[in-house]
């Protein structure tokens, strides 16, 4: 479970009451709902935060508000926030996506991003989303997904951000057209007549016109600047010397006005101010545990300082949390680091003691680093149940360790690893090794370290990871191994980690059984951990091993298990357990629904930046296509995924499209070009095939038989029965019914408890014949006949479309595209309004075309017209 | 650019820079700023003056500068051998 939302930060600051009036930029602010982005750019002290808290109070929409602050670069961390600021509009808004946010490893951040801007689309009116203090995410990583974010922005929804530096999302290009509403310095400044107004109202002084002109030249209208001003004039007994010596001089403003606040305040006021300045925020409790007085004096002191406007920012409604104006705070850091009587390092650490009784471990961290106490601060990193890197807490983490001298870290080696683990979560594969060699010499100076073993197995753990997305299956399975024979049975994350990757490994090598034992203790592992995401990867890997097994019922129901589990509207991570569903549907002969899965499969995975999951899919539409007859549109097809797997270079997939081909060069009897694929690609079933449609079933007996020894040696279950079935149809084309009928008798003993339908229908007319034998001669009745029922079941293909509905229904999805094109928009402007990949629009005009049976937009939207269908 | 010192990568020899701001500062905020010399001038501004360890600290101090709300008014690289020549950042 990763640590609780902090609700502070998304409180919506309560304007304070007598605020100078500034109606012009209220009226600015006004016009936020007409751009995509209002951007409040400018130092610190220009009363940013107050402007819109006021505005946002009187505003017509809702506004949310979303304070950000350092440990808001991690991306999970930053959606998390993001993603609870928006529910302010709508409670359940992205609920699933929380949960899948709180363990890493997560999704990557493009495909939650279009989640979220989906969910978004769905909300009923204008709405703002404020993000106070942006220039405190020190991360590119952040920048990105803000760009992204303005960039796909639906109608409804207007951000507006507040910052003291102009964030890097191409603000010229939104300055360019329009979209860009800014209030900068120069805008935010008070005018002379807002001065007069603040500094004889609302501060009840009484100045002449010529010393509040000089005033607001000589702080250029800075607001932090007057109002600083303004206090030390209301305490001065001598109100003229100050304004004279300040506006006369060069003292930086704050520096100097600080020092005059300061010195009027009460002793006892400086201590508490100096003393808690190193705190981010604080309520009663933590400021006396920080400096030892009761709850009440500091409650006491903290509501002083906010009726008189000094320094505090009240954090809620209930005066429980504040924090200082972040001006104020540096300066004040400052101040007490300079005094002597204050024991920076002992109030680090009672505050850290706070932050850990009230389980805020991320804060009690950060004032642990501030401390030299390093078993301190390793006790907290590694955290109550699993290690706050785990839980999504990754910038802060690195930082202190990238702030360790080597030393440091070789006398503690767990210390490299920990950065290792670290630098991996944060997506830095280049940089692991070279801190795992460093532990792994840094453990050579230890024989004895404690815990040496667990150490070993998680820099085999971290090994096995880095080798996976390379696929090199050896590296993998050897460090995955050593990994669990030396990791502790308590090391819950790291197990799970080494479990994955044998599973992985062993299923890319085809070793089913030690694959599915894997997956199947990865799972249980996960139960404990509550890791969302890699439960999803391991239960549909699962499934996909129960299918190769052939259990296509436990199959189907893991992968409903993992649909139910991601519920609506499906992540794209979803689309594997579709694509499963679909393919037992095809086998189950029910087309409809395997249709129906396959494009959603399709849709889902094609999200997925640079994965080639969408070709299983596409494959399966094109086998769709032409065992319902479509034959033409099933080559056009393949021939289309053929272009894309080679130009991409999915090398794991060059076998499954070539077998889809050669099925179709069969059918169009190129036998011989057939043949040069089945063996450029090495694949005995397709030759076999080849054979058989040439007669000759002599060569096809020989390959089959060969395969499935090694078949059987492999245990590969479904090869076999794959094997099985060509075998029986070749000695039935040597007119060996015998054994052609005994082998049939074996699979169909196999095949039946599954249900099994186009194993058998896909071989086509001869298959049909032979069963047609077997049922005369008694062979599993029932299922035979249901099998030569199947056989003669029209799968309808108009031969002449015009009057004919469609065969096919389009999908809602393709309906909403085909719109789109009837209202004459382009492709890419198609994938913008609907946030979906380029690739996505094109794959849905190919099914819209082929479904309408036309070949040009035009003629598509002709005939969608002739059949009422826009 | 042949240059050396442009390779990014390069981040580790120190250098010496100067940092001009508006307005005044007390000596005191030395330490603060990491042992820079404080140096006031008639115009009325400050200049930071140090030995700064890579571009990573430059940045930082950078940052710091800022959020205290002092106005940035130049950064200077000052080459080490002669003081009097310098290049403009």
């Amino acid at each position: 479970m990763s640590t609780p939302i902090l609700l502070t930060k998304l409180y919506k600051p309560t304007p304070r009451p007598h605020l100078v009036s500034r109606a012009r930029l209220i009226d600015s602010l006004n016009q936020s709902r007409h751009h995509k982005l209002t951007l409040i750019s400018a130092a610190a002290g220009f009363g940013k935060t107050t402007l819109v808290s006021f505005w946002a109070e009187i505003s017509e929409v809702p506004v949310a508000w979303l304070a950000l602050d350092e440990d808001d670069a991690d991306v999970a961390r930053f959606l998390t926030y993001l993603i609870t600021a928006l529910q302010t509009f709508q409670a359940t808004l992205g609920q699933k996506l929380l949960k899948i946010l709180q363990s890493p490893p997560i999704p990557p951040v493009e495909t939650l991003l279009i989640s979220i801007l989906n969910e978004v689309m769905e909300l009923p009116e204008n709405c703002v989303l404020v993000l106070d203090d942006y220039h405190l995410v020190d991360s590119p990583v952040i920048d990105n997904v803000l760009s992204f974010l303005v960039k796909h922005l639906p109608p409804q929804l207007h951000l507006l951000i507040i910052t003291r530096e102009d964030p890097n999302i191409q603000l010229s290009r939104l300055r360019a057209r329009g979209e860009m509403l800014e209030l900068r310095a120069r805008d935010l400044r008070f005018t002379v007549k807002e001065a007069t107004e603040f500094f004889n109202q609302n501060m009840g002084l009484n100045l002449k016109v010529q010393d509040i002109a000089n005033l607001a030249e000589r702080t250029e209208g800075w607001i932090a600047g007057l109002q600083l001003a303004a206090i030390s004039l209301q305490n001065h007994p001598n109100p003229n010397q100050i304004i004279e010596e300040f506006t006369g001089s060069h003292y930086f403003v704050m520096d100097y006005l600080l020092e005059e606040v300061l010195n009027q305040q009460p002793a006892h006021i400086q201590d508490f101010l100096l003393k808690t300045a190193i705190l981010n925020r604080m309520c009663a409790s933590l400021g006396a545990a920080l400096l030892e007085i009761s709850e009440e004096e500091v409650q006491n002191i903290l509501e002083t300082l906010e009726q008189a406007n000094l320094f505090v920012v009240p954090l809620d409604n209930a005066r429980d949390w504040y924090r200082y104006h972040h001006l104020f705070g540096g300066l004040l850091r400052q101040r007490a680091s300079k005094a002597v009587t204050i024991d920076i390092v002992a109030l680090h650490l009672r505050a850290s003691t706070w932050y850990e009784e009230h389980n805020f471990a991320i804060e009690a961290f950060h004032h642990a680093s501030q401390t030299q106490d390093m078993d301190r601060i390793i006790y907290l990193v590694q955290g109550d149940k699993s290690p706050l890197y785990f839980q999504g807490t990754v910038s802060p983490i690195l930082k202190w360790l990238q702030s360790l001298a080597p030393t440091v870290l070789n006398a503690q080696p767990e210390l490299w690893v920990t950065f290792a683990t670290v630098l991996s979560i944060a997506g830095r594969n280049h940089e692991v090794e070279s801190k795992l060699d460093a532990a792994e010499e840094a453990l050579k100076t230890h024989p004895d370290y404690p815990e040496t073993s667990n150490l070993i197995g998680e820099i085999a753990t971290l090994r096995a990871l880095l080798a996976a997305p390379q696929f090199l299956v050896d590296t993998i399975l050897e460090q995955a191994n050593l990994a669990l024979a030396n990791l502790h049975p308590a090391n819950t994350p790291m197990r799970t980690l080494a479990l994955w990757s044998l599973a992985i490994a062993s299923q890319f090598q085809g070793e089913r059984l030690t694959a599915r034992q894997a997956y199947a203790e990865v799972i249980a592992l996960c139960q404990q951990t509550d890791n969302f995401f890699i439960n999803i990867l391991a239960h549909t890997g699962l499934g996909i091993l129960y299918e190769l097994d052939n259990e296509l019922q436990y199959a189907a129901e893991i992968f409903e298990l993992v649909v139910a589990e991601i519920g609506e509207p499906p992540l794209p991570m979803a689309c594997e357990a579709y694509l499963g569903l679909a393919r037992l549907a095809y086998q189950w002969n029910d087309l409809t629904t395997a249709q129906e899965y396959a494009q959603k499969s399709v849709e889902l995975a094609r999200q997925i930046d640079g994965i080639s999951d969408y070709v299983g899919g596409e494959l399966l539409l094109g086998r769709l296509k032409f065992v319902t007859g479509d034959r033409g549109g099933a080559s056009a097809h393949i021939m289309q995924v053929e272009q894309e797997v080679h130009h991409k270079q999915f090398t794991h997939f060059y076998g499954n499209v070539a077998t889809e081909q050669i099925r179709i060069l069969i059918h169009q009897q190129q036998f011989e070009k057939a043949k040069q694929f089945a063996e450029t690609y090495e694949l005995p079933l397709s030759q076999a095939r080849v054979s058989l449609a040439e007669n000759n079933p002599a060569e096809t007996l020989e390959i089959l038989n060969a395969y499935l020894q090694t078949m059987f040696a492999q245990k590969w279950a479904d090869e076999i029965l794959r094997t099985q079935i060509l075998q029986a149809l070749a000695y039935f084309q040597q007119d060996e019914l015998a054994p052609a009928l005994e082998i049939l008798g074996e699979v169909l003993h196999t095949a039946e408890p599954h249900g099994f339908v186009r194993l058998f229908l896909d071989e086509g007319p001869r298959m049909q014949d032979l069963l047609q034998i077997a049922s005369q001669q008694q062979l599993s009745s029932n299922y035979v006949t249901q099998l030569l029922t199947a056989f003669v079941e029209p799968t309808a293909h108009p031969a002449h479309p015009s009057d004919q509905p469609l065969v096919e229904p389009l999908s809602e999805r393709e309906l909403e595209v085909l719109q789109l094109v009837a209202d004459g928009l382009s492709n890419r402007e198609i994938s913008e309004r609907l946030f979906i990949a380029l690739d996505t629009v094109k794959g849905h005009n190919r099914r819209i075309y082929g479904k309408l049976q036309v070949q040009r937009r035009t003629e598509a939207v002709a005939r969608a017209r002739e059949l009422g269908l826009i | 650019m042949a240059n050396p010192t442009n390779n990014p990568s390069d981040n580790s020899a120190p250098l010496i820079y100067e940092i001009t701001l508006k307005g005044h500062l007390s000596p005191a905020w030395q330490s603060w700023f990491d042992d820079m010399t404080i140096t006031l001038t008639d115009y009325g501004e400050t200049i930071l003056t140090g030995t700064i360890v890579d571009q990573a600290a430059l940045h930082g101090l950078l940052k710091k500068i800022r959020d205290l709300g002092m106005p940035l008014l130049m950064v200077r690289k000052i080459d080490p051998k002669s003081p009097n020549s310098s290049t403009e950042a």
